[in-house]
């Protein structure tokens, strides 16, 4: 029955009219949570944070939901586009390369996972655990032998901008924003590159290959029977996935001014956190909606932790505590809310 | 059209399991001929089919179809010549897709995917006519998700999506086997509609001998993964279901078969 009333909504979300119901929802979520972040002191830092890791969200988006295939291997993406980005702009390359080089060696990782998957049969969870072993000495290699490469005094995409915008922001709106510059640079050019990367994702899912990937998620029988490679739509659906990954590395290593061997741990939590927030609280219907659904949850989600954050006044070395916290709220939310209803039910009659 | 030359399936070989599936199978469909297979449990019908359309490889013999030996292709190479329905209503069709774009990925068939866009407006006409045909109403019904249809809705389509781009062989596997009397009779005259109006060459396998002896040119009774008799020709014209269960009966006594159980 549920199911049932679930995909005829999702016949209305294709129409234009479940676009504009899908943008007024995400209107009041960002309202409610612009709302939090000034009440709760969080600094707008956060968002810059989040649309740095927004593209992770994505990636576990696109293996979990869309591929249907228990994936870890972000993981050991996102560091080694992180790694490949440092390493890039050290060696005096521009940071759009370095970012595009990025994506290519998470799509490698992602097919290494799919290759593993495919040749020796070995199930998606423990192929990429698998990766994700491999991709630590691949990482520390990628960085001449270290595990950790600083940005200081490089090129970045932030650096490249800084002076000129704050010296501009100061001249509009006066000295007090001197101190919020960096934050809003960050979340203008993160912002910009989330949004290009997810318009070429969304024409790239609704193109025949994409459909094919949709269809390999739901039903790999009935791709093979069509005549398609289910083998290859997978391979491809994971090197996208890992490649946004990759990007959300390098564009990490650039907000922190480092790369680091470390940067990936407990990514695959957060991203499925990410879905999650972006499902429960925007109600995706369609491709599209879904892509902006995820980069939103991540977004929800550091907003949140940091929120947290600065109302209990925690020492950074609780950071990995409290997302297991909200990742275990965003899970366990939806089912705690939903007995509480069966609960209210028999007692109300 | 399609040939299977001496073909032997035999899983576990070598462990106490060992199943011999199909046993020095040959069998020749010619073009536009329409074959329906009976046979009891394990005879080795669903196995004939996955030999056929490459989820199975053979032990020994070689498969032709048009004219090439694809004995060793991959199942989605087949899939470029070879339709197919399944018992099961929801391995024909996706849920989550709608039935534009179900039919969109079917329209793909027997050619690369490419980065064209998904669906296309110049396909709807196309999509609308094939649907049309069935005279179920689901033309009108496009974008509606699959998962929402019926399992005999989900058969007539799936049957759209295989007929689409004309097959070289359709494989039938009881694909009436899981609806109601009412569904199945439907999807049964839509086949033979299908079936005459493109000229295919079909393979049906079923277990109702009323279908054995409505549909098709030919019957192909099958036992412990042999074929134990054909009936074609006048023959089959005049077949009546009784006479099929007088010889499925005698089989299963073993009066027919005392051969090929001896050698087995």
């Amino acid at each position: 029955m549920a199911a049932a009333a679930s995909s005829a909504d999702s016949q209305a979300g294709r129409s234009s009219s479940g676009n504009l119901r899908f943008l007024l929802r995400g209107l009041v979520v960002a309202a409610v949570v612009a709302l939090i972040m000034s009440l709760g002191n969080v600094n707008i830092g956060a968002i810059g944070q989040g649309l740095a890791y927004g593209l992770a969200g994505v990636t576990v988006y696109l293996t979990f939901r869309v591929l249907g295939f228990v994936d870890l291997t972000v993981d050991g993406a996102f560091p080694i586009g992180a790694a490949t980005c440092a390493v890039l702009i050290v060696g005096g390359q521009s940071p759009e390369v370095a970012i595009l080089a990025a994506f290519v060696t998470g799509a490698l990782t992602g097919l290494a996972t799919a290759l593993i998957d495919i040749i020796f049969k070995i199930e998606g969870l423990l192929a990429s655990i698998i990766v994700i072993t491999a991709a630590y000495t691949v990482t520390l290699h990628i960085m001449g032998g270290k595990s950790n490469v600083p940005l200081l005094g490089e090129e970045t995409l932030i650096s490249r901008y800084s002076r000129d915008f704050r010296s501009w922001l100061v001249e509009q709106f006066g000295d007090q924003m001197r101190r919020q510059s960096t934050n809003l640079l960050e979340i203008m050019i993160f912002g910009a590159i989330v949004i290009i990367v997810l318009v070429i994702l969304y024409w790239f899912l609704r193109s025949e290959i994409g459909l094919a990937i949709r269809a390999t998620g739901k039903n790999p029988q009935m791709v093979r029977a069509t005549g398609l490679n289910h083998n290859l739509m997978i391979a491809l659906g994971l090197m996208a996935a890992n490649g946004l990954a990759g990007i959300a590395g390098a564009l990490v290593a650039q907000q922190f001014g480092f790369a680091d061997v470390s940067l990936g741990f407990g990514l695959i939590v957060r991203g499925l956190a990410a879905v999650i927030i972006g499902e429960v609280l925007l109600r995706p219907r369609s491709v599209g909606q879904f892509l902006a659904a995820a980069t939103a949850g991540m977004l929800i989600f550091d907003i949140s932790r940091a929120w947290i954050f600065s109302a209990l006044d925690l020492p950074t070395t609780d950071i990995q505590f409290v997302s297991a916290l909200v990742v275990l709220t965003a899970l366990g939310a939806p089912t705690l809310y939903g007995r509480w209803k069966s609960y209210r039910q028999r007692h109300s009659s | 059209m399609l040939s299977l030359d001496h073909v032997s399936v035999i899983f576990n070989e070598g462990t106490p399991n060992e199943v011999r599936a199909l046993q020095d199978l040959s069998l020749f469909v010619d073009e536009g001929e329409f074959v329906t297979v009976i046979g009891s449990n394990g005879a080795g019908k669903s196995t004939l089919f996955n030999v056929i359309s490459g989820a199975v490889e053979p032990k020994a013999g070689h498969i032709e179809l048009d004219g090439r030996n694809i004995t060793h292709w991959p199942e989605y190479r087949r899939s470029h010549d070879i339709g197919r329905v399944f018992q099961d209503p929801r391995l024909g069709t996706c849920p989550g897709l709608t039935i534009r774009e179900n039919l969109s990925l079917a329209a793909i068939h027997g050619r690369r995917a490419g980065f064209r866009r998904d669906v296309k407006a110049g396909e709807e006409a196309w999509f609308i006519e094939q649907l049309g045909r069935q005279q179920l109403g689901l033309e009108h019904r496009l974008d509606a998700d699959v998962a929402l249809l019926s399992g005999g809705q989900r058969q007539a389509i799936t049957l759209a999506m295989a007929t689409l781009v004309k097959p070289k062989l359709l494989l039938l596997d009881e694909h009436t086997a899981a609806l109601d009397p009412n569904a199945a009779e439907q999807v049964i005259s839509l086949t033979q509609q299908l079936a005459e109006a493109q000229d295919l060459c079909v393979v049906m396998i079923t277990h109702s001998m009323q279908q054995a002896c409505d549909l098709g040119d030919r019957v192909i009774m099958m036992n412990r993964g042999r074929i134990v008799f054909e009936i074609a020709g006048e023959e089959r014209k005049n077949l009546k279901p009784a006479d099929l269960i007088d010889r499925f009966h005698s089989l299963q006594d073993g009066t027919e078969l005392s051969d090929a159980q001896l050698l087995s």
